[in-house]
């Protein structure tokens, strides 16, 4: 995994709401491939971090490189216009924590909404790749519901085939199973799984421990606005060092926490 | 006790077809102009820069919170002396009205437009879409679903309102009411008709809107 070429580097990324700085300098280099989890307490910035990588918050500071498109933020920098942006999240694809479907389109055409419209990619081309994503998320007969009509752990399947379709290099997911009900998580968790074994480069902010453990890589914990602890996922989970992640996994452990884990 | 008879119209109905006519094409044109100048004084003010948006909110209070008859009358008889261009009664009721519905317009398109959750831009935005597609293609067709009451009942306002055209002889359907009393001294025959054909337009309308907004929400 070391060996592959970076395809996401973020240097130093500062942010700040108002007089509220939530990224006091994050770092992040991953390989192609790689998964890494970001997890840590409300209020840590992960999210705020992992919507950077797309550039959906504009650090104030830092760079960030994703494939060939590089940016670069700080005093005197012009910011990205409209349409390096526009390119950038052509190949990075994202998923809500609540979905964000289209609601006034069909499930389908939520799926090659972004491939139609944004690659101008044929309607009956586009329509066979909605239909092989939907399969691969497992709702090929949901192709001509609304999302009104399905459950959540469905909707946040469809948002997933809806990232896919755009073909991204790298595919960020942003507390993704937090809005479903328990018994809807694994269904979520397990297409996720599905597209690690298939090598797709993925970020992911999440609470589910044991899922962090099994599926990532790497884990990073975030606090206060830092990147406070990161390596392989086992030693970061199973082998806290810092004093706050040892706090913060123990408020977990008797409820996710699986006893072993192979990586 | 009042006898009522509708056969002293019989020569003037001419005319108040001809009224109707005035009162719908009347209608028709400042309802399209209102809802042009309403979506892009909407969005400007939701979307545009301050140098921009606040005149607009300026515009639109000024026409909010004055009576439509003082505009009327204030662009017919005040404005030509002002700017010293001479304009046709036409001319200014399609201009007050016009802008009077583009005010309200306004503000319906832009509480609708505000009504979508952000979630959905920073999806479009998220699968590399631009502001303005995803504004055509996300936000505005969920936004008019919202709209759609607001702006049937602004529009059924605004036929009702054309009426004022009358008080600068623009020859609608009251303004034939007037004509024709003074002719037939039938008063209660005229109104009458005239508030039936009104209803009679109108009524229609309101059914048409309880169907869209049925239709539109069916996916909700």
């Amino acid at each position: 995994m070391t060996q592959a070429p970076p395809i996401l580097v973020a240097g130093n990324i500062h942010k700040a709401f108002g007089a509220n700085q939530v990224l006091k300098g994050v770092s992040l280099l991953v390989a192609r491939g790689e998964v890494v989890t970001l997890i840590g307490a409300s209020g840590s910035g992960k999210s705020t971090f992992l919507r950077c990588l797309n550039l959906l918050e504009l650090p104030q500071h830092g760079e960030l490189a994703i494939g060939a498109h590089r940016f670069a933020f700080g005093d005197g920098k012009r910011g990205p216009d409209k349409a390096q942006l526009a390119l950038l999240r052509r190949d990075v694809g994202m998923v809500f924590q609540h979905f964000n479907l289209f609601p006034h389109m069909s499930v389908l055409d939520n799926v090659i909404e972004g491939p139609v419209q944004v690659k101008n990619m044929a309607r009956a081309e586009a329509k066979d790749l909605g239909r092989d994503l939907l399969a691969k998320v497992g709702l090929a007969d949901k192709a001509d519901s609304f999302p009104s009509r399905l459950s959540g752990g469905q909707k946040q399947r469809v948002a997933i085939a809806r990232a896919l379709a755009m073909k991204p290099d790298v595919m960020l997911f942003d507390e993704v199973t937090s809005a479903l009900d328990p018994e809807l998580v694994a269904e979520v968790l397990a297409v996720i799984s599905n597209l690690a074994a298939d090598g797709m480069t993925m970020i992911l902010v999440t609470h589910e421990m044991a899922f962090a453990a099994d599926v990532s890589n790497r884990v990073g914990f975030m606090s206060e606005g830092v990147m406070a602890e990161i390596g392989p996922a086992a030693d970061v989970i199973h082998r806290p060092q810092n004093p706050r992640l040892v706090a913060f996994l123990n408020r977990f452990h008797q409820r996710t926490i699986p006893p072993k884990v192979g990586v | 006790m009042y006898v009522w008879d509708f056969t002293a119209l019989k020569p003037y109905w001419g005319l108040i077809w001809h009224g109707l006519g005035i009162t719908v094409l009347y209608t028709v044109i400042t309802v399209l102009a209102g809802l042009a100048i309403g979506l892009a004084v909407g969005i400007l003010r939701t979307a545009g820069p301050r140098w921009v948006s606040v005149p607009l909110r300026g515009y639109i209070e000024v026409f909010r919170c004055t009576p439509l008859l003082v505009q009327l009358v204030w662009v017919y008889y005040a404005l030509p002396v002002l700017i010293g261009v001479d304009m046709s009664a036409a001319t200014a009721c399609f201009l007050t009205l016009s802008l009077y519905a583009g005010s309200f317009y306004a503000e319906i398109f832009r509480g609708g437009i505000e009504a979508i959750d952000r979630g959905q831009w920073e999806a479009g935005h998220a699968i590399g879409m631009r502001e303005g597609r995803i504004f055509r293609r996300i936000i505005l067709p969920q936004a008019i679903q919202v709209m759609v009451p607001s702006l049937i009942n602004q529009t059924i306002m605004q036929l009702k309102n054309t009426s004022l055209v009358s008080t600068v002889a623009v020859g609608d359907l009251l303004y034939q009411g007037s004509v024709i009393t003074a002719a037939s001294y039938r008063p209660l025959e005229v109104y009458t008709t005239i508030a039936v054909l009104y209803f009679v337009v109108l009524f229609p309308l309101t059914l048409v809107a309880d169907q869209l907004e049925n239709r539109l929400g069916a996916h909700r």
